[in-house]
């Protein structure tokens, strides 16, 4: 079962869904802004897009809460999501998908088959290994084996949300299912990690457009994530950042610099060390992010956000620069063997840019002149 | 505090740098932007493909925007296009120049760029498209029982 007429190129399907070559030219458009790409691409992109037969996307829920494909599908900007659905042949999605049962794992084994080598693999959730990957078994395979066996045919693998992509709540202490995140399992993959406890609909969607656009992985950062959108942190791009500067801090959540909308750093933003676009793609169809509803950044697009301590307890300027923990990374096994326990976290500083020590130093200077 | 709008907002200006310093009367900002207009419009002369500049992606203050638009200026073409939402683009006073607005179905602005060509992409028609519409029109003839003339041969007149 395909969700949609597989035959069809991407201009053909619009046609049919109503939607006019203009309005394709539009979205791509505002894609590529959002991306920061530059703006010819957006037409270029449609141009492509438009004749090209929709490339198939597999999307695999594991160890996850769903929160990830809400976000995609809840958005406020319904007729983006709309044509990423019919931009994609969504070949297998076990949340939206009407069939069930065989007929379900039949469609999963068809699109691996008919489109080996060329389809997306989206991936939402960690991945279980600890009692023979029996904590999360779907259609009787344990979630490992699934993976391991739709990544064989993929052309590149979307870690949508942090678990995927870090392990997140799952892999977080005491870990009691040895989860780990889709680079712990697969090696030999281009793999985009799409972070975030829920990543931003407009990330998920515009690094899924922009690969299936070009067939190109996009700049990528130490941890995967696509540069374009996490390339800076929330505090740099954040328009409370002048308060931080002037050093002007609300100290509890009903204080006059809370309701003056002063830094929330003292407070227990993560602002400085996370990467993510929520201060300028911001959520709910660009209403607002947490950080502008009085809350502080929680730093979930992070690697081990979970167990940073409290959320509430401001940061340490010693920890800037640094990009939160390290990526979990282990060493595969081989012959598919069964899991091999040690966590092997992978070296903390070796991805670390000079940029970013930079700036951190620079923040940190700036930080112990304001207090010294 | 009862209601969101009490909670007091300060947008101050922002500080001109050296760097930035005005030029002509013009802030740097908008300098660069008038700079690069001026060579994709060279090059949409010699016959090279049309540009554009995304606007969301610079740092602009209101400041810098009124001046850009106060510089540019109206020009004689206005459009709006339906799809997905309004589009609208007008031409400046610099023929060639087209200020490019796209919002969704919402409302919302989701892309904003000045465009350096003959008539903005969005405007034209698609070739698959108006054959499509060739075919679409071909059909209603057919339904309404009016036998349409043979593809690719002129009706002999009388």
């Amino acid at each position: 079962m395909s969700l949609f007429n597989e035959q069809l190129t991407v201009g053909e399907s619009l046609r049919l869904h109503g939607i006019s070559r203009r309005g394709f030219i539009k979205f791509c458009t505002a894609a590529a802004s959002a991306m920061a790409l530059p703006p010819w691409m957006g037409a270029a992109m449609a141009e492509q897009l438009h004749q090209a037969p929709r490339p198939s996307v597999v999307y695999l829920s594991f160890q996850e809460c769903t929160g990830c494909f809400e976000s995609l599908t809840r958005s406020f900007a319904p007729t983006i999501e709309s044509l990423i659905f019919n931009v994609i042949s969504l070949d297998y999605d076990d949340t939206l998908m009407a069939a069930a049962g065989d007929a379900a794992e039949a469609a999963l084994t068809k699109a691996m088959k008919d489109n080996f080598g060329k389809y997306v693999l989206v991936i939402d959730g960690s991945v279980p290994t600890g009692a023979g990957g029996a904590y999360c078994t779907s259609g009787g395979r344990s979630a490992v084996d699934t993976l391991r066996e739709a990544a064989k045919g993929a052309a590149a693998i979307v870690c949508v949300g942090t678990c995927s992509a870090f392990g997140g709540i799952p892999f977080a202490d005491p870990n009691p299912t040895s989860a780990w995140p889709v680079t712990a399992i697969v090696g030999d993959k281009p793999i985009i990690n799409v972070s975030g406890c829920p990543p931003i609909p407009e990330v998920i969607t515009g690094t899924l457009l922009q690969f299936v656009s070009t067939g190109q992985v996009p700049d990528l950062d130490e941890h995967r994530r696509p540069k374009a959108f996490f390339g800076n942190t929330i505090h740099d791009r954040c328009y409370r950042r002048p308060f931080y500067d002037e050093g002007k801090f609300a100290k509890s959540f009903d204080d006059e610099g809370a309701r003056n909308g002063w830094c929330l750093y003292e407070l227990g933003c993560k602002g400085p060390t996370t990467y993510n676009a929520c201060a300028t793609i911001k959520w709910n169809g660009g209403t607002s992010f947490p950080i502008e509803s009085g809350h502080g950044c929680l730093g979930c697009s992070e690697p081990g956000f979970w167990d940073k301590g409290s959320f509430y307890a401001a940061q340490s300027s010693a920890e800037w620069g640094k990009g939160g923990a390290p990526s979990p990374r282990r060493v595969l096994e081989v012959g598919g063997a069964a899991v091999a326990a040690g966590a092997v976290l992978g070296v903390a500083s070796a991805g670390v840019s000079r940029l970013r020590q930079h700036r951190s130093e620079q923040n940190t200077a700036d930080r112990d002149k304001k207090e010294g | 505090m009862s209601r969101l709008t009490e909670i007091p907002i300060r947008i101050e200006p922002a500080a001109r740098s050296e760097a930035s310093a005005v030029v002509g009367g013009l802030g740097g900002g908008v300098a660069a932007i008038l700079c690069e207009l001026v060579t994709l419009l060279e090059r949409l002369v010699k016959g090279e493909s049309p540009g554009a500049i995304d606007l969301r992606s610079l740092p602009m203050s209101p400041l810098d925007r009124a001046e850009l638009q106060r510089v540019l200026g109206e020009g004689e073409v206005q459009a709006t296009v339906n799809a997905q939402g309004l589009s609208k683009m007008r031409e400046t006073r610099v023929s060639g120049v087209w200020w490019v607005e796209h919002f969704d179905q919402q409302g919302e602005l989701i892309a904003e760029l000045i465009e350096v060509s003959r008539v903005p992409e969005i405007l034209s028609s698609a070739s698959d498209e108006i054959a499509a519409g060739a075919r679409a029109l071909r059909a209603q003839i057919a339904m309404a029982a009016v036998p349409p003339a043979p593809q690719g041969s002129h009706v002999p007149l009388q």
